[in-house]
C-alpha cells in the first residue's frame, strides 16, 4: 500500500478531490477518517456513490483508520487519505501512522479563524496540531488542486490575511 | 407551483438559468446557489435553507438541481431531502431544465423527477450519430 495524498479537507470526498486529486495520482482506494461519518450510515452510502466504480471506498473512525493503513490490509492500493480537521490527522499520526507529507485542501470549518489563504481558515488550536504534526517528521503543505503550486503552512500562517 | 434550486459550481448554477430565460423568458419560483471556493459549509447551508424557504414558500415542492454526484453542491444538498417535498437531481444539463419549466403542474414531485432524470440522459447525442441515422 502506498498512501498517494494525505489531506485535510472539510468536505472530505468533493469535487476537487474525485475529479482532480484521484486522476493526478492515480489512486485506486479513498479512505475517509471521520469518526461523525463513520456511524452515519446515509452520508456513507452517498460517499460510496459519488465515487467512480473501480475505485475503493473506505470510511471509518480516525482509530479504526490508523490501524488499518499500519497493517499490510491494503495490498498494493494507491490511497488517498481524508481527514476533516487537523485534530484528526494528528490523532492518527501520533497514534503511529506514518506519512512523509500532508496536504492542507479545505479547512473553512468554524467561526473566529484567521485566513491563511482563500480555503484554509485556521485557529490556535489547528495551529497547534500542525506544529505537533510537523514535529513528527510530517511535511505540511497547501494545495488546493494539482494544478496549483504547493506553499509551505508555515509560510501562510506568518502572513495571515 | 414547485419550485426550483440549481446548485453548482462557480457561476454555473447563475448562467444556466440565465440561459434558460434567454430561451423561454421569466423564471417564477427558481433560483440559483453559486458554491465557490472561498465558501464554507456553514454559509452553503444557509444558503440552501433561505432558497428552500423562497422557492418552496406555503409549502411548494422543491426540486435542487445540481452539476455533479459527489460534488459540494450535491453534497449540501443531499442533507435538505425530504421525501415527497423536496427532492434532488444530479447531472442539471439545459434540456433538463427547459423541461422542468414546460412540464405540467399537475405531476407529482416523483413523476416530475423521474420524466427530468430520463429527458436530461436522452438529450445527450453525438452529431455523427445523428448524420449516421439520417443516411
Amino acid at each position: 500500500m502506498q498512501i498517494v495524498l494525505a489531506r485535510i479537507d472539510n468536505r472530505l470526498i468533493h469535487g476537487q478531490v474525485l475529479e482532480s486529486w484521484v486522476p493526478s495520482l492515480k489512486a485506486n482506494c479513498i479512505v475517509v477518517a471521520n469518526d461523525e461519518v463513520a456511524h452515519a450510515v446515509m452520508q456513507k452510502l452517498l460517499m460510496e456513490a459519488a465515487v467512480p466504480r473501480g475505485i475503493q471506498v473506505i470510511v471509518d473512525t480516525v482509530d479504526a483508520v490508523s490501524e488499518l493503513l499500519c497493517s499490510d490490509e491494503l495490498g498494493d492500493a494507491r490511497v488517498l487519505l481524508l481527514f476533516a480537521t487537523a485534530h484528526d490527522a494528528r490523532r492518527a499520526v501520533e497514534s503511529g501512522l506514518v506519512l512523509k507529507k500532508l496536504n492542507l485542501g479545505n479547512m473553512h470549518a468554524g467561526s473566529g479563524k484567521l485566513q491563511c489563504s482563500c480555503t484554509i481558515f485556521l485557529d490556535n488550536d489547528d495551529v497547534v496540531d500542525l506544529e505537533k504534526i510537523q514535529a513528527c517528521g510530517v511535511s505540511v503543505t497547501s494545495q488546493c488542486v494539482p494544478s496549483e503550486r504547493e506553499t509551505k503552512w508555515s509560510k501562510m500562517v506568518m502572513k495571515r490575511v | 407551483m414547485k419550485g426550483l434550486i440549481v446548485a453548482a459550481h462557480a457561476n454555473m448554477a447563475e448562467e444556466l438559468l440565465h440561459a434558460c430565460e434567454l430561451i423561454i423568458g421569466p423564471l417564477p419560483r427558481a433560483c440559483a446557489i453559486s458554491v465557490r471556493r472561498e465558501n464554507n459549509i456553514d454559509e452553503i447551508r444557509r444558503l440552501f435553507a433561505a432558497s428552500i424557504d423562497t422557492v418552496g414558500a406555503e409549502g411548494a415542492q422543491v426540486l435542487i438541481m445540481t452539476d455533479m454526484l459527489g460534488g459540494t453542491p450535491a453534497n449540501i444538498g443531499m442533507s435538505f431531502l425530504e421525501p415527497g417535498r423536496i427532492d434532488l437531481l444530479t447531472g442539471v444539463n439545459l434540456p433538463m431544465l427547459l423541461k422542468f419549466f414546460n412540464s405540467q403542474e399537475s405531476l407529482s414531485l416523483d413523476e416530475l423527477t423521474e420524466i427530468l432524470r430520463a429527458y436530461g440522459q436522452q438529450a445527450i447525442h453525438l452529431a455523427s450519430n445523428l448524420l449516421k441515422r439520417q443516411g
